[in-house]
């Protein structure tokens, strides 16, 4: 009875989608790295999200919805905006995945890797969480931070859940070979 | 028992805790006799375990105040469109059937064709509503810009009813005139069906936007104009609303209307043409 994409926001739907905002700013802001542009991809995001609230199904994840929505309309803008991105070959990326971080096999880590780690600094993790590739950064954010599932972040960046989890796993490594580097500089 | 190659589907859901009890024992199992592939476990679970333990550190970062406006008023906007909509199908019943059954019904509701020929004429209701707000004037897409507009243009009218402010033309042109060097001839409100509501200035982002409000056989319309920005002429369908966006004189103008697109178009035609 309503006209094309006009749905009704429930109060609860609206308080909860909402509830989510510095989340999704943050994840547009890794996603973007730049402020006015992140501010952009949310807005959008909400917009998508409010027209289309009842194609949400009551009782899933509407963070992880959300998240959804907000990946797909990156992936699209990076699409429309080609000229300007740096090509990422995804295939490539992937083989990368599958190919274990060098030495992590090979050579033991002398120390407990958790005691290693401990004393990070907060910058140092931020700026090596900043330096990973995008796709790995993404995955491991996505798991670790925001602790989505496997499944929930396959949707979001559309891929499978056993790439998923070979991104997670080589952006972990990734990050601590880097937060590893650091020790020495640290102590 | 596995060996190395056959571990790696299972490292990363094992340090998740995602492993079946099964699963799980039979990665220990091969861990226990073999120091690298436990060295890589153990490095990843001291990223996960870092990253877990840095959360709050980590999501320190808060959107800015103004987003969390904008979206919220979405939200209003959305709910506010459907209300319209309402009123819309409502409208969409009182129209005359293509037999009426009663002599008078084509008065009581003018067919679409008819309803939109006064406009036209400036025979309907157009309030003027000026307002400075401010505005980023960035390369938000079409879509966006729409949309912020459309939450506005719902802000501003629920404000307008609620205060109840009237405003002369010529003090609306007054303003424009001093705020946005817009010279501008509205329509008289003496010519029969023109009623001027009112004024409300906005504040908003960076940048002074014009916000005219007009009710076109009272149903409210925005005109916006913002600053000097090229952008393709287009119809955007937003939050149950139309937005018709053309640019003249180095700058964007946007009409915002829940009425259907052929009647937003035949509108912002007019508006077009008779703005200088």
């Amino acid at each position: 009875m309503s006209r094309p994409g006009l749905r009704l926001v429930s109060p609860a739907f609206e308080a909860e989608a909402l509830a989510s905002l510095d989340s999704l700013y943050r994840a547009a802001l890794r996603l973007t790295r730049v402020p006015a542009d992140a501010e952009d991809l949310v807005q959008e995001t909400y917009l998508k999200a409010f027209r289309a609230a009842d194609s949400f199904e009551p009782g899933t994840n509407l963070r992880a919805w959300l998240f959804t929505i907000l990946h797909n309309t990156a992936r699209n803008r990076a699409r429309d905006r080609a000229r300007d991105t740096v090509a990422i070959d995804s295939d490539v990326v992937d083989r990368a995945a599958d190919t274990p971080p060098p030495g992590s096999r090979a050579s033991a880590v002398e120390t407990p890797e958790t005691l290693l780690l401990r004393e990070t600094l907060a910058p140092d993790l931020q700026a090596a969480i900043d330096e990973l590739p995008e796709q790995f950064r993404q995955a491991v954010w996505l798991r670790d931070v925001e602790e989505f599932s496997y499944a929930e972040i396959a949707r979001m960046l559309s891929i499978p859940v056993g790439t998923v989890m070979s991104r997670i796993s080589r952006g972990r490594h990734l990050l601590f070979d880097k937060l590893k580097a650091l020790r020495p500089a640290n102590a | 028992m596995h060996n190395c190659d056959s571990l790696d589907p299972l490292v990363t859901p094992f340090v998740d805790g995602a492993l079946t009890d099964v699963d799980r024992r039979a990665v220990e199992d091969h861990l226990r006799v073999c120091p690298p592939c436990h060295s890589r476990i153990a490095a990843e679970r001291a990223v996960h375990d870092l990253l877990r333990a840095r959360r709050a550190s980590l999501c320190r970062t808060e959107a800015p105040d103004a987003l969390h406006a904008r979206c919220a008023g979405f939200a209003k906007a959305a709910t506010a469109a459907k209300a319209d909509s309402a009123k819309n199908l409502q409208n969409l019943q009182n129209l005359p059937n293509p037999e009426p059954r009663t002599p008078n019904a084509e008065r009581r509701s003018p067919n679409p064709a008819l309803r939109l020929a006064p406009f036209a004429m400036a025979a309907s209701l157009v309030v003027v509503v000026g307002g400075a707000f401010v505005y980023q004037a960035t390369d938000k897409s079409a879509r966006v810009m729409a949309a912020e507009l459309v939450a506005d243009h719902a802000k501003c009218f629920a404000m307008n009813s609620a205060l109840g402010t009237h405003q002369a033309a010529s003090v609306v042109e007054q303003s424009m005139a001093s705020s946005f060097d817009w010279q501008m001839h509205l329509p008289d409100a003496s010519r029969g069906e023109l009623e001027l509501v009112g004024a409300r200035p906005c504040l908003y982002g960076e940048g002074r936007i014009a916000h005219i409000m007009y009710r076109h056989h009272g149903r409210p319309l925005s005109l916006f104009m913002l600053p000097d920005k090229a952008r393709a002429q287009e119809m955007v369908e937003v939050l149950g609303h139309e937005a018709a966006i053309w640019c003249a004189n180095n700058r964007t103008f946007v009409l915002v209307s829940g009425e259907p697109r052929r009647d937003v178009e035949q509108i912002a035609s007019y508006v077009q043409a008779s703005l200088h």
